[in-house]
């Protein structure tokens, strides 16, 4: 059986090593995040307060500022994370098509996201119950290649849609003086593993598939391939969230949050 | 040998500022609308971006993982300096917060990092520094006598010794803008509203010392604000109006904070007052102003509480006035350049964005341009007299208001 997107014994890559490889990439994860907990919470938990020196500053400081009357919006938590945090109605006041870039890597790359949790869930699930001999007390769904036939379309879907935001962000940074101009490392670094997750995720499935993006590569190189684009997947999308620009993604929304959707 | 120390503190920032830092996604937006930055002639360092970016820098060189693992990185001095002179280069506008993607508060944010650099012996800038003295010396950052607060009212306005309205006049309109203090007073004298002022216990709300960073020290801003609230009381006000932004933002949101209690008054903006009457029909309009007006929105009045209709409203019910908007209004104001101490840190600056402002009023035709600040004014004439736009009047609108009610201002005295 295939497991993690193709990756087979053919390469000799354990299901242990993938799973130790997994670990180590929320491993790194952790140690970011309580880093940067730590970091957070060397602020005070009211304005004008010494600063303070419990990791848990940040928190109680989030959940004050949330339950405080603001002046201007006071909106409600269910508003913010609908249209603030998921629809990203900021941006989209300030630029459509920034809002049309952003949002289509939004989306894109959360499905996608969601979509691999869904195939290690079922795969696991689907392993476990063969151990357990209970597989065929399992929904028909739950078979990994049913599973995996089912995501194929939504899996081209918003793998379109995220191509087409990866495309947008470095047609910008390129070729838009005054965001070119503006660029530094911080930036680039989040756009080119953007970049190398997209094009070496789109090669290993058209590897796979046969279909044009695997560039005629023989199917062999399958499995490396494949290797290659979760590995790298893991780090960017996991560990490496914490040390970079990727930690917007969770710091994003819990400004907005603290601030109610903002001014 | 020992452990390097981190060039910088976290003091004065809370929790979730520190947290802001990281949630910038660099989309340049705040850069594209900072008044500063634009009249600086895009000086990098004012851009806000740039200051989160900075700060977000000097954090991880102290107490990021590099610093966790091998210790501290040290920031030179001068970068520290130059960083100060930079993020006093700033109005606190708000701007930047109102089209952060973000929602990065970062009037707040730019304010704490002045009070900590202010905390570590590096701010605040130039002539700012006297603020704490003169407000602690004279009660007022003018250094002018406390009692001259409203002891120049003509014979004929009448101030209750207590009364359920209070009418806090602030620093500049008591002590500088006068014309603006007393046709405050005239308006509610003519339309018998009893109304009670704190003279000479007045003490200034604050907004100077809380806007550069320098609340902390001893405590002034908070005591003051305190002393104010407890004489407030006293004078058994439920109501109290303000005619300045920066006075009625300080009471309204940096009183509760500093003090840590809810303030036992309304704070009410007195054209919030006056559109309320309007409505009511309880004003009777004497003379037509037939003029044509603009309106500019004070930072602190607008943007920062988000009252905006109300002047709109009180101007065009003046008969007369035919009322024009200029190009960047309501929550997408222009500063008038005047606020977060530039005004009296970096003159040059308070006036490059004065000028623009004038410009944008001058574009709508307008023949005069309106505001409801003491402050405002007084920056905004500077720019038009900058920019030799003499055929533009420049007023508030309260005066306006007396004008159309006949009460004449003429006997107004000099500062
Ligand atoms: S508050 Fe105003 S002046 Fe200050 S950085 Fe923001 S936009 Fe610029
Ligand atoms: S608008 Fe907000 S998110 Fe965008 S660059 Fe400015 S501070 Fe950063």
């Amino acid at each position: 059986m295939e497991y993690f997107a193709g990756v087979s014994d053919a390469l000799r890559v354990t299901f242990v090593q993938m799973m130790l490889l997994s670990i180590i990439a929320i491993g790194i994860f952790i140690i970011g995040m309580y880093i940067n907990l730590k970091k957070w919470s060397m602020g005070s938990t009211g304005y004008g307060q010494p600063p303070s020196k419990s990791i848990w500053a940040f928190p109680k400081m989030l959940m004050y500022q949330m339950s405080q009357h603001a002046h201007v919006h006071n909106q409600s938590v269910i508003e913010t994370i609908v249209l603030d945090i998921l629809f990203q109605r900021r941006i989209l006041k300030r630029s459509p098509l920034r809002w049309f870039m952003h949002f289509t890597i939004f989306v894109g790359w959360m499905t996608l996201f969601a979509m691999s949790g869904a195939m290690f869930f079922v795969e696991m699930t689907h392993m476990i119950a063969e151990r357990l001999e209970f597989a065929e007390v399992l929904p028909w769904f739950m078979d990994p290649v049913i599973f995996r036939q089912l995501l194929s379309v939504p899996n081209d879907i918003f793998s379109y849609i995220l191509l087409t935001g990866v495309i947008i962000a470095i047609f910008r940074r390129l070729f838009v003086a005054k965001v070119r101009e503006s660029t530094i490392a911080y930036d680039s670094v989040l756009i080119i593993g953007l970049a190398v997750i997209t094009i070496t995720g789109f090669i290993a499935d058209g590897i796979r598939t046969g279909r044009f993006w695997g560039f005629g590569i023989d199917y062999q190189y399958a499995p490396p391939a494949a290797l290659f684009h979760v590995v790298i997947s893991l780090l960017f999308c996991i560990a490496y969230i914490p040390f970079s620009k990727y930690i917007h993604i969770i710091a994003i929304p819990l400004a907005l949050l603290a601030n109610k959707g903002g001014e | 040998m020992g452990k390097r120390q981190p060039s910088i503190t976290t003091e004065n920032f809370t929790a979730v500022q520190l947290m802001e830092l990281d949630s910038c996604s660099r989309c340049g937006e705040c850069v594209n609308w900072c008044p500063t930055y634009d009249a600086s002639g895009k000086n990098p360092g004012l851009a806000p971006r740039d200051k989160i970016l900075r700060w977000r820098e000097f954090m991880n060189k102290s107490y990021g993982l590099r610093a966790r693992l091998f210790g501290p990185k040290e920031i030179p001095l001068a970068e520290l300096e130059q960083f100060k002179n930079d993020v006093y280069g700033c109005t606190t506008c708000g701007m930047c917060a109102t089209v952060c993607e973000s929602a990065i508060n970062t009037v707040e944010l730019w304010e704490s990092m002045r009070a900590n650099l202010v905390k570590s012996g590096i701010g605040p800038y130039g002539k700012q520094g006297m603020f704490l003295k003169l407000i602690g010396e004279y009660k007022n950052p003018y250094m002018a006598d406390n009692k001259d607060r409203t002891n120049w009212f003509p014979p004929d306005i009448k101030i209750e010794d207590e009364a359920e309205i209070l009418y806090f006049g602030g620093c500049t309109a008591e002590l500088r803008q006068r014309k603006l203090a007393l046709a405050t007073a005239r308006v509610l004298n003519k339309l018998g509203i009893k109304f009670t002022m704190l003279g000479e216990d007045e003490i200034c709300c604050g907004s100077a010392l809380i806007r550069t960073g320098q609340y902390f020290i001893n405590d002034t801003a908070k005591k003051n604000a305190q002393k104010n609230i407890e004489n407030i009381k006293a004078k058994g006000a439920k109501t109290v109006l303000y005619a300045c932004a920066g006075c009625y933002r300080a009471s309204l949101i940096d009183w509760p904070r500093l003090t840590g209690q809810e303030l036992p008054f309304k704070v009410v903006h007195v054209t919030e007052f006056l559109q309320d009457l309007i409505k009511k029909g309880e004003i009777k309009w004497e003379k037509s102003i037939n003029k044509k007006v603009t309106y500019h929105d004070p930072c602190h009045l607008g943007r920062h509480v988000g009252v905006f209709e109300p002047p709109r409203a009180v101007l065009e019910s003046i008969p007369g006035i035919e009322f024009v908007e200029m190009e960047r209004i309501k929550e997408n104001q222009r500063c008038c350049g005047a606020g977060g101490g530039v005004k009296a840190g970096i003159p040059d600056l308070a006036l490059g964005v004065a000028s623009t402002r004038v410009e944008d009023a001058l574009a709508t035709n307008a023949d005069i341009l309106s505001s409801a600040c003491p402050f405002c004014k007084r920056n905004l004439s500077d720019g038009r007299d900058a920019i030799g736009a003499k055929e533009l009047e420049v007023e508030d609108v309260i005066v306006l208001v007396a004008e159309a009610m006949g009460i004449d201002l003429s006997d107004t005295p000099a500062e």
